[in-house]
């Protein structure tokens, strides 16, 4: 809470350099003014440089707070002016470059983590099976289309919000879509996405939007920021109440989801049960000074070395850690920014010129284009449904929007679908992953299919071709599907089970020299199976 | 400002009335888990991440009529992992689907599951369609 420290006040103009006191009047000075102290209160009135008297030596501490005070006087006013109370919400304030990086980081790592979601698309609505989270979404549960489709829309949505484009809308539809993917499944019940869906909804609140006029250093003022600190703080604290027993703080919990390097570096510094005992005082650190300006200090080498840990370690968490990291940005302390960031941006332009226009159908142009060679199941009617909402958008809030920053946010958009999609394995896994399980239901039509499409987008992975050669012959289509072990041979020379799959057909075939030799074959590539062997050794005349 | 007058001028703005909701939830949903949750593998919004808990390993057997359910040719195999968990919520949903399935045969649950901080434990019930829930 405000600190009643009596400090000395005096009106400033923005941009850093304190105003003298005879060149306007001084503002009115109220109650709450009086408490804003502390490093946590927004700077209505700032602290005017007390000068020492001359005949005495300055002890260090009066050095320190006199620093203190010039470099408060040197900051921005607030241009909204006094906060209402209570102020430890209401006054909460950030740097504007701030809220600018985290921002891009945050929502770009959000737009990949959809992206990289789409592959556990096929296990929603398969087998016909669903237990929502909350018993109200079972009607509503999204089935693998729209699981799918879903992702692509909110990876969209945040990579908008990333750029700044249209963040008022976006936002909350992007949590609205967020929230009924976690929801409506028991499939997705990791913490750190309920985290991603609670940080989403506080985020709709944050002026993520550049206000007018506004400098790298300007104050933002936002009490949703300050619960998104109290929102961690308290993960923190439930975090660590959940370690407090026997099971973790002797090292066994921990020990048994420690693996890898990480491990052996565990091992050999403090051991399993120091670092269980580091990881719970540290979350209970995290959780005391997480939320707070002056103890940030603290909280931010500590989280940050915490979840650059977890990123260390083999656990399937996807980009939550990076995710953790980038919410770091946030907990750097202020000055940090306002050093790096001393460039005043343009200001953005919302008429609806025609030359903006062209821009953006150039844009949906592109945007169409890098849709159309997406890899990623009914990413092309996405991508026009994406353009169609934008165009629509830019008609109905010309006023309002950046037509160019939306074009260029529609293009990143896309580039970032593209750029997913061609360096990783998504939209191949998913396909994989739709494949197996469609064939374990029971399903071999929609099995083959999606071996099919896996092996058009992923000609050079083993794996689609081995499963749909299977699958081929399984069914009697035996030249196709020998053909595809073929290729299955061919690109994954290294693995024997396209091999040891065209011994067991020839010999079922009676071919049996032929099968001998593929078996063969097989235990050379890979000298180890013990299938192979085993299938050379049953072929083999005794 | 005191507490209560700090709780007061919160209350007076829906922007305060939103905090205290999202605070309340906060509080309430963690503390639901320990005082009344009937589950103790639904960890679900109690931030319990990497705990003792989620190292439990269950293994949970249905049968229809006394024959073995193969759940790998019914379930997804999230489901199954989800299943092995002993979630009760997912068990149960898993048997009612089987009963539907099945009309008039009784389908039968067994789990077992081990614990790192409790001892090992068996639940279930003989036909999870008279008895639903577990």
């Amino acid at each position: 809470m405000a600190k009643k420290r009596k400090r000395g006040g005096g009106p400033r103009k923005q941009g850093g350099k304190p105003a003298q006191a005879s060149a306007s009047p001084k503002p009115a000075r109220t109650d709450d003014d009086a408490k804003l102290g502390s490093d946590d209160k927004p700077k209505s009135q700032p602290a005017k440089a007390v000068e020492p008297p001359d005949d005495k030596p300055q002890s260090r501490g009066a050095l320190r707070r006199q620093a203190a005070r010039s470099d408060r006087a040197a900051r921005p006013v607030s241009p909204r002016g006094p906060a209402p109370d209570p102020i430890f919400w209401f006054g909460f304030e950030v740097p504007w470059a701030k809220l600018l990086v985290a921002r891009v980081v945050v929502f770009a790592l959000l737009a990949i983590d959809a992206l990289m979601q789409i592959e556990h698309a096929p296990r929603y609505g398969a087998g016909g099976f669903n237990v929502a989270q909350l018993p109200l979404l079972d009607a509503l549960a999204p089935g693998r289309i729209l699981y799918s489709a879903g992702q692509l829309v909110l990876a969209y949505l945040f990579v908008l919000v990333a750029c700044g484009a249209l963040t008022r809308y976006a936002l909350p539809i992007a949590t609205a879509i967020y929230g009924w993917l976690y929801f409506a499944s028991h499939l997705d019940s990791y913490q750190h996405h309920y985290l991603v869906f609670l940080i989403l909804v506080i985020a709709c609140f944050v002026p993520w939007e550049r206000p007018a006029g506004a400098t790298a250093s300007t104050p933002v003022r936002s009490w949703a920021l300050r619960l998104l600190y109290i929102q961690l703080a308290l993960l923190y604290l439930w975090a660590a109440v959940s370690k407090m027993n026997a099971a973790w703080l002797d090292g066994k919990a921990l020990s048994m989801q420690m693996t890898g390097t990480v491990r052996s570096m565990i091992d050999a510094t403090i051991g399993i049960k120091g670092a269980a005992w580091l990881v719970l005082i540290s979350e209970l650190v995290l959780a005391a000074t997480v939320w707070n300006k002056r103890t940030w200090v603290i909280a931010a080498p500590l989280g940050v070395a915490l979840h650059a840990g977890i990123l260390a370690t083999s656990l399937d968490i996807g980009l939550f850690a990076w995710l953790m990291l980038g919410l770091y940005l946030l907990v750097l302390p202020d000055r940090v920014f306002e050093r790096f960031a001393r460039a005043t941006p343009r200001e953005d332009r919302t008429h609806d010129g025609v030359l903006l226009w062209i821009a953006l159908i150039m844009a949906g142009a592109v945007g169409i284009l890098l849709a159309a060679i997406s890899r990623f199941d009914h990413g092309f009617a996405v991508g026009l449904v994406a353009f169609a909402a934008v165009v629509v958008a830019t008609a109905l809030l010309r006023r309002r929007v950046s037509v160019a920053r939306l074009a260029i946010a529609h293009v990143l958009a896309f580039g970032v679908w593209t750029a997913v999609d061609r360096t990783t394995k998504t939209a191949s896994d998913y396909y994989r992953l739709w494949g197996g399980s469609a064939k374990r239901l029971g399903d071999p039509k929609t099995s083959e299919a999606a071996y099919r499409r896996m092996t058009e987008i992923a000609p050079d992975e083993e794996g689609g071709h081995y499963q749909l050669g299977k699958l081929l012959l399984e069914r009697g289509a035996d030249d196709e599907g020998i053909a595809e072990l073929h290729k299955a041979q061919d690109v994954g020379p290294l693995k024997a089970r396209a091999y040891l799959a065209e011994a067991r057909w020839l010999a079922t075939k009676g071919r049996t020299e032929e099968a001998i030799a593929k078996a063969r074959e097989a235990t050379i590539v890979e000298p180890n199976d013990q299938e192979a062997s085993a299938l050379l050794n049953s072929l083999l005349p005794k | 400002m005191n507490p209560v007058a700090h709780l007061k001028a919160l209350w007076s703005t829906w922007r305060g009335r939103f905090i205290l909701a999202f605070l309340a939830v906060q509080l309430v949903l963690p503390l639901h888990y320990y005082l009344l949750r009937h589950d103790p593998h639904d960890e679900r919004f109690a931030w319990r991440m990497f705990s003792p808990m989620r190292m439990s390993r269950c293994s949970a057997r249905f049968s229809v009529d006394k024959q073995p359910v193969q759940l790998g040719t019914q379930f997804h195999e999230a489901w199954i992992e989800v299943a092995n968990r002993g979630r009760y919520v997912v068990l149960e949903g898993m048997a009612e689907k089987l009963c539907t399935d099945n009309p008039g045969k009784p389908v039968e649950l067994s789990v077992d599951c081990t614990y790192l901080d409790r001892p090992d434990a068996h639940f279930g019930h003989a036909d999870m369609c008279k008895e639903p829930e577990l």
